[in-house]
């Protein structure tokens, strides 16, 4: 038997365990997509489909790339995991009552 | 679970301290930290022909490596670097474990560094334990001012390395003095800074058990061969308390002398007796930790050790199995073609992009002409002059530019272009292929293929 003095159970919430997993997970995806995608585009030829006038440099539009994909990975990934969370259980047996 | 710990799943969320150990597997993951951390720290700083030998510079959209320049065409490259990397990954877990997360990972070592400079401020395990517990005081506020102190001068040199790869160190250290840093510049210093003050100094471990998806999907190169760190059932049990001069065979017990050492060592909390668990990173503190008393008792080391589940169970193990051929085949195509490609890349990118606003135009003297812009971009250090033609159907010429164009080192030049052939030749769509070649290397001459179209026959 081990004493929990000398066990460091850390164990984090189911909440802070979701919350820190999607917020990571999209961090790391959106690296991910930001790398190839300004691979391709350049953020320069990009600005000039929104408004003629607008002029950002590249690291505005890395930058502003780079959150656009956290922003909407974390989204998606937020969503998943609320879902999968909340779903209705399975019952394993029909219980009279 | 009848382990009445389990109470503890969710209720609990006691810190970690991580007991220090020395011994083989602790100086080898000190080289490890030292050499990864020292190269991540100095590469910055290292110049080649006048120019900082590892830039990747974001706002040019070129990467400097060493004498090579990357350009945004060259993703290809980058892609099956990445490839590489993950099967080496693979290739080596599935042969020896965790090595990756155990001795590799950045996060194991920015973790590993937070801890000394932690035992530097605070002292050994149960002295950090101590502090936490006691009441504020003038010691209590000194020790961790200065782990806060170290720990945050750390994560801004931490972050300022991480912005030198992308904008030139050197000049970036003299605007840091001259406090004259570009606004993007600062953030994503801080940014990457508090990322590893988060990751290293408080989550640790806990990133790798709740946060990490290679930890979670890793087991899936895992077989009975594969290394892993494995306490020694067989040989340990029954557990238990004994002085030194008792013969654990004559008092009917193993040699584990149930004294905890392999607990308290281990950075993400688990017992390793209980067997292989998802939350051991293979970082060998346990190794380390058992040797250690194993040494003291006079027993042989290795009760805790490096094993296969096939040597536990005394069933020879095999090193060359499929699966190692395999991920070793697919690993060896890829360095060979990556190798090959990189060999034979020529320092030109010739893109072809067709007039959309005109199918063709009929020229006085049945001429039918098409318009292209060439971009044309020389990688090479020094302005280069290349021939242009054009070539693909019978009689076709250029128009429109001259015999050569010369561009500047590392520049783009675009060229409008018109590409005339006779009639009687030039019907439907047809490909034609434009050809750009070095005039001092004919080594150096690259084809693009565009599409010329003719009035239907």
């Amino acid at each position: 038997m081990i004493s929990e003095e000398y066990r460091g159970t850390q164990q984090w919430s189911r909440d802070k365990q979701a919350v820190f997993t999607v917020v990571w997970i999209s961090f790391l995806v959106a690296a991910l997509g930001t790398m190839v995608f300004f691979a391709i585009f350049d953020p320069v030829d990009l600005t000039g489909i929104f408004d003629q006038d607008l002029d950002i440099g590249r690291d505005a539009g890395y930058a502003a790339g780079f959150f656009f994909f956290w922003v909407l990975c974390a989204i998606c990934s937020g969503i998943t995991a609320y879902l999968v969370r909340t779903a209705p259980k399975r019952k394993a047996k029909r219980r009279d009552q | 679970m009848s382990n009445p710990d389990s109470a503890s799943m969710y209720a609990s969320a006691k810190k970690i301290y991580p007991r220090e150990i020395d011994g083989r597997f602790a100086n080898l993951s000190k080289i490890a930290t030292v050499v990864l951390l020292g190269l991540f720290y100095a590469v910055p700083w290292f110049n080649w022909d006048e120019r900082q030998a590892v830039l990747f510079d974001l706002p040019a959209r070129k990467f400097h490596i060493l004498g090579l320049t990357l350009w945004p065409q060259d993703f290809p490259y980058l892609a099956m670097l990445l490839m590489i990397a993950a099967l080496t990954l693979f290739f080596f877990t599935a042969l020896a474990g965790r090595l990756w997360c155990g001795f590799a990972c950045p996060q194991t070592v920015w973790t590993e560094i937070f801890i000394w400079m932690e035992q530097w401020t605070e002292g050994k395990r149960s002295q950090r334990m101590k502090l936490d517990q006691a009441p504020w005081s003038w010691n209590k506020l000194r020790r961790k001012g200065s782990k806060q102190l170290l720990w945050i001068t750390f994560s801004m040199w931490t972050g300022f390395t991480f912005v030198g790869y992308f904008t030139p160190i050197r000049g970036l250290g003299s605007e840091i003095i001259t406090l004259s840093v570009g606004g993007w510049t600062l953030f994503w210093g801080l940014f990457y800074g508090f990322a590893t003050y988060g990751n290293a100094g408080y989550m640790r471990e806990q990133v790798c058990k709740y946060m990490c998806p290679y930890a979670r999907f890793q087991s899936a190169m895992f077989d009975k061969d594969t290394l892993i760190i494995s306490y020694d059932e067989e040989r340990g049990e029954p557990r238990g308390g004994r002085k030194r001069s008792v013969d654990p065979q004559e008092a009917g017990l193993g040699d584990c002398i149930d004294c905890q050492l392999c607990v308290q060592v281990c950075p993400t909390g688990i017992d390793i007796r209980e067997g292989l668990q998802y939350e051991c990173i293979a970082c060998a503190a346990c190794i380390d930790a058992c040797d250690s008393i194993m040494d003291k008792m006079n027993y042989p080391r290795g009760l805790v050790r490096y094993t296969t589940e096939h040597a536990l169970h005394h069933e020879g193990t095999r090193v060359l199995r499929p699966r190692m051929f395999v991920y070793a085949t697919i690993l060896l195509f890829l360095i060979a073609g990556l190798t090959t490609s990189m060999a034979t890349r020529t320092p030109i990118i010739l893109d072809v992009i067709r007039d959309r606003n005109m199918l063709y135009r009929e020229m006085p003297g049945n001429v039918i002409e098409n318009a292209y812009t060439l971009k044309v971009i020389n990688q090479s250090e020094e302005p280069r002059t290349f021939a242009l033609s054009v070539t693909g159907i019978e009689g076709i010429s250029l128009d429109g530019v001259g015999d050569t164009i010369t561009v500047d080192g590392g520049g783009v030049l675009s060229v409008p272009v018109r590409a005339r052939a006779h009639r009687d030749n030039a019907y439907g769509i047809m490909t034609i292929q434009f050809n750009v070649a070095a005039v001092d290397d004919e080594g150096v001459a690259l084809s693009e293929d565009s599409r010329f179209l003719g009035p239907t026959p």
